[in-house]
């Protein structure tokens, strides 16, 4: 619904970033955001399944600020980039914090996280990115937060809370399994009210219910299952929600279908590179050695934008773009988008 | 926390330190050109709105000079000078100041960047202590060019003697805007903003850029604010880039506050001069060095202005530069020209520019 929707893309693969070392754009150490290593300062099992880690400067420099919302990018073990949530609210941080879900279905990097963190290490990080953030306008906020959805929630909660401001907070949780709910419970007072569900049916109660009352200029953000996020946009859309208003976070993104095949054109060169159907533009072009810089691979991340410089029947199919981008057809991303003889701007 | 702290000097006066490298600072020679960003690359002879943005931080030489080593220049010698007219706007018009609800901790988030920039682009001078008494959001700023001396606990506004925003804008002399995404669009939601040229801040505060650049011939029909409001929405965390821009002033003395809400005070100028005849010598080229920074805890951009000028008396000191401006002037189409006010002054400019 909303044009800020983000990856906490838990399992991705590793590449080569290409960054201008030579080029140093803020001068403070506070401002840190390029690939570097903070100290394991804390490790907390807040569940059988979630590994809390607390970062710090190894030398003790403040780390740079961010907006809530945002996520870490981390190395979990050999040729893996996870991005996580950070729970903080961002303000002057001396410790980055995550929670980590051990996935056992994904490629190994959050169990690798499990099994191999120590406090005392070194862990490779980029960022933060902000890519689910606050609107600064709002009057009021309802969060929605579903399982390990919770961080970002709690996020946004400690810099309301810290702000003075107001919001209603849902979070649903199976019992055994509630990370970081005791937080939330101690950020409740007369500002922030938090509700609580243990079932899909209370869940999508509470959902309606809370949709329906809150207050003119409240903007909604949800993280959690794709379930819980399909029940929250038609819950907000059935209370008449306007679009813009309506925040959203993925995990993952849709299945997408395999496409038609067609043809991309690298315009510095004019080299013509086939993508057959089911092979994404992405892997065609790093198949053929052509260097694209990529992360999420899911079309969330806008890691491999590209400038096209024209193409027939585009299909963008990606989470990142305006609408007004997607009418100017001048950008692909290429892990997701198709369309008919794509001239590249590379 | 309602933690109240006196000021520890009075914000309001200026009164340099006399350490020995203050005294080298305010020793500079002042020499306008020197530290003038020549906007025209060698060889431009015409000139049209452009999305040219640049990194910045990177010195720039000119045949007069040397611009754009630092986000801020503080102006050598004649910074007092700027700071004081900049504070007498302050005082008399508090709404230069201009902070949209949900836009305050975007204001700390810029002071804390400033400082602590300044901090390491001026190290014999400006000083930021971090920290202080273990409490990280305690800072201690001292700058001894100006005489200020201030403890602040960082999101605390009692603990400074105004607004964070205002307390930057008494520090440097650029004008500081903060545009931030709301409804899809970016806006212009707070500023401090003394040396408008010919704009207000109390005006076009909480406008979109489009409604912003709806008077620029060109910019919207041609996709430009398009453009520029794309760029800005993707200015990276972890780079800061600048633009320039080129006027001449709508009055032909170094004021720097040209602004709409002091009109009185300068409409009248050009006038008088070219009844004097002594105006087209005394017209300023006027420079704005626009920054871009993504601040962090906010996401809101900067778009920075701090204002340049020379008159082009001084211009023609400088025979390339001279003519290179002369032709522009002279190629300049009718709309951008009226648009920038001096359509009138053109044949007498160039044809000054080339005597």
């Amino acid at each position: 619904m909303s044009a800020t929707i983000a990856p906490v893309v838990p399992e991705v693969a590793s590449v080569p970033q290409q960054r201008d070392e030579q080029y140093v754009g803020h001068q403070h150490r506070g401002y840190a955001f390029g690939v570097r290593h903070l100290q394991v300062v804390g490790l907390t099992s807040l569940t059988r399944e979630i590994l809390h880690v607390e970062l710090a400067d190894p030398a003790g420099s403040p780390l740079a600020p961010y907006e809530p919302g945002s996520h870490l990018v981390v190395r979990a073990g050999e040729g893996r980039r996870n991005a996580y949530s950070l729970t903080g609210d961002g303000f002057n941080p001396r410790r980055y914090e995550i929670s980590v879900l051990r996935l056992d279905s994904g490629q190994g990097g959050s169990a690798w996280l499990h099994d191999n963190l120590a406090v005392g290490d070194l862990l490779e990080v980029e960022g933060p990115r902000s890519m689910f953030p606050a609107a600064h306008e709002q009057r009021h906020a309802l969060l929605v937060a579903g399982g390990i959805g919770v961080t970002p929630v709690l996020s946004h909660v400690r810099a309301l809370a810290r702000a003075g401001a107001g919001a209603t907070v849902l979070y649903s949780y199976r019992p055994g399994h509630e990370a970081h709910l005791q937080d939330l419970r101690e950020l409740a007072g007369d500002r922030i009210r938090l509700v609580e569900a243990t079932t899909v049916e209370e869940t999508g109660a509470a959902l309606h219910a809370l949709l329906a009352e809150q207050p003119f200029g409240t903007h909604a953000y949800a993280c959690g299952p794709v379930a819980m996020l399909d029940a929250y946009e038609e819950a907000a859309l059935a209370a008449g929600w306007p679009a813009g208003r309506v925040h959203l976070e993925r995990f993952v993104a849709p299945e997408l279908d395999p496409g038609s095949p067609f043809t991309a054109t690298v315009a510095s060169t004019g080299r013509e590179i086939e993508v057959p159907s089911g092979v994404s533009l992405l892997d065609a072009l790093v198949g053929a050695g052509v260097p694209v810089s990529y992360l999420c691979r899911q079309g969330v991340c806008g890691e491999c934008r590209i400038p096209v410089r024209s193409a027939e029947a585009l299909e963008h199919r990606d989470f990142v773009l305006t609408a007004e981008e997607r009418e100017a057809a001048s950008h692909v991303m290429a892990c997701v988008s198709r369309g008919r003889d794509i001239h590249l701007d590379l | 926390m309602t933690i109240t702290r006196e000021p520890t000097t009075d914000h309001r006066s200026i009164t340099p330190r006399g350490t020995p490298a203050v005294e080298e600072f305010l020793s500079q020679p002042v020499d306008h050109m020197a530290r003038l960003p020549w906007p025209f690359a060698e060889g431009h002879e015409a000139f049209r709105y452009s999305v040219n943005v640049d990194q910045a931080r990177v010195p720039r030489r000119t045949l007069a000079g040397e611009w754009g080593r630092h986000v801020c220049d503080l102006g050598g010698a004649e910074y007092p000078t700027i700071m004081a007219e900049r504070r007498a706007v302050l005082d008399a018009d508090p709404s230069r100041v201009k902070v949209l609800p949900g836009m305050e901790l975007a204001c700390w988030d810029l002071l804390l960047y400033y400082l602590r920039d300044l901090a390491l682009s001026y190290p014999d001078v400006l000083h930021l202590d971090e920290g202080v008494g273990g409490d990280p959001d305690a800072f201690h700023w001292r700058n001894d060019l100006l005489g200020t001396d201030q403890a602040f606990v960082l999101g605390n506004g009692s603990t400074l003697p105004c607004g964070p925003l205002e307390f930057l804008a008494r520090e440097v002399p650029d004008d500081l805007l903060l545009v931030r995404e709301r409804d899809g669009r970016l806006h212009f939601d707070a500023g401090a903003v003394t040396f408008a040229a010919a704009w207000s801040v109390s005006f076009d505060v909480g406008m979109d850029m489009y409604e912003i650049h709806g008077p620029v011939p060109r910019m919207n029909g041609s996709g430009m604010t398009a453009r520029a409001e794309q760029f800005l929405r993707r200015v990276p965390a972890d780079q800061v880039f600048r633009r320039v821009n080129w006027n001449v002033a709508a009055s032909p003395t170094r004021k720097y506050d040209i602004a709409l809400e002091s009109l009185p005070a300068w409409g009248r100028d050009m006038a008088e001069a070219v009844q004097r005849g002594d105006a087209i010598e005394n017209c300023q080229f006027r420079i704005e060095l626009e920054h871009f920074i993504r601040l962090p805890m906010t996401g809101a951009v900067t778009f920075n202005i701090r204002t340049f000028m020379a008159s082009l008396a001084e211009v023609r000191e400088y025979p390339t530069y001279a003519a290179q401006l002369a032709t522009i002037l002279e190629e300049l189409p009718e709309d951008l020209g009226t648009y920038k006010g001096f359509i009138d002054l053109i044949p007498d400019m160039v044809a000054f520019l080339r005597g």
